[in-house]
């Protein structure tokens, strides 16, 4: 079964990556998301991050299902709150019996969570605030 | 009728957390949209380019079958991951 969470908590790698562990699983893909630090000549201080619950959480559930209804897990968390450089602010793990679906669903995970997740980052840079990308 | 719009991101931070507008029964999203718009005229392109929620759900283009108890919201382009 799945495992959603948005919060404001610190994403703990590790016990996320212990959740997609399982003997039926023989190829485990991760992907985190961290606060970079330059974009361009762009220099990022630090992020806020604001999601709209439960929406947010119900549109993880929409991408997570059809995943696992294949036979995978999958594994999201979302950061919220104040976020500083090299904080991880997303962890997507997929486990899948063979290597190539989990690296494909995880990439379709990240990709399609980039688009249709109502997740919002407020990014403070050091010439202004900019909102999104 | 009159309804209640949740708003996020830069529009929340802009006007609040929900706006109360006047909108026709059974809008569109494209008329919802129209009547925010009216309220902050200098944020029409960040309204134009939100998706409409209702009851949590993205919506279509066809006319919304609105019930006064129906959460609303203006989705901005999102930026998670």
């Amino acid at each position: 079964m799945y495992y959603l969470n948005i919060g404001d908590s610190p994403i703990n790698v590790d016990a996320l990556y212990q959740k997609l562990k399982d003997p039926q699983y023989g190829g485990i893909v991760t992907f985190v998301g961290t606060v970079r630090q330059w974009t361009g000549d762009i220099e990022t201080k630090y992020i806020d991050y604001s999601a709209y619950h439960p929406m947010a959480e119900k549109q993880l559930e929409k991408l997570a299902a059809p995943i696992e209804a294949k036979g995978a897990r999958v594994v999201i968390a979302h950061r919220t709150g104040h976020l500083e450089l090299t904080d991880e602010a997303v962890f997507v793990g997929v486990a899948a019996a063979h290597r190539g679906d989990a690296f494909r669903w995880c990439e379709y995970l990240i990709d399609t969570l980039k688009q249709e997740v109502p997740i919002w980052k407020k990014e403070t840079d050091t010439d202004a605030v900019r909102w999104g990308d | 009728m009159q309804i209640q719009v949740k708003l996020f991101a830069m529009l929340q931070e802009a006007l609040g957390e929900t706006v109360t507008v006047e909108v026709p029964a059974t809008p569109s999203a494209e008329e919802i949209k129209g009547a925010v718009s009216q309220i902050a005229p200098n944020l029409k392109q960040m309204i134009q380019t939100s998706r409409l929620a209702v009851n949590q759900e993205f919506t279509t283009n066809a006319p919304i079958q609105l019930q006064s108890t129906d959460e609303v919201a203006l989705i901005p382009p999102v930026s998670g991951g």
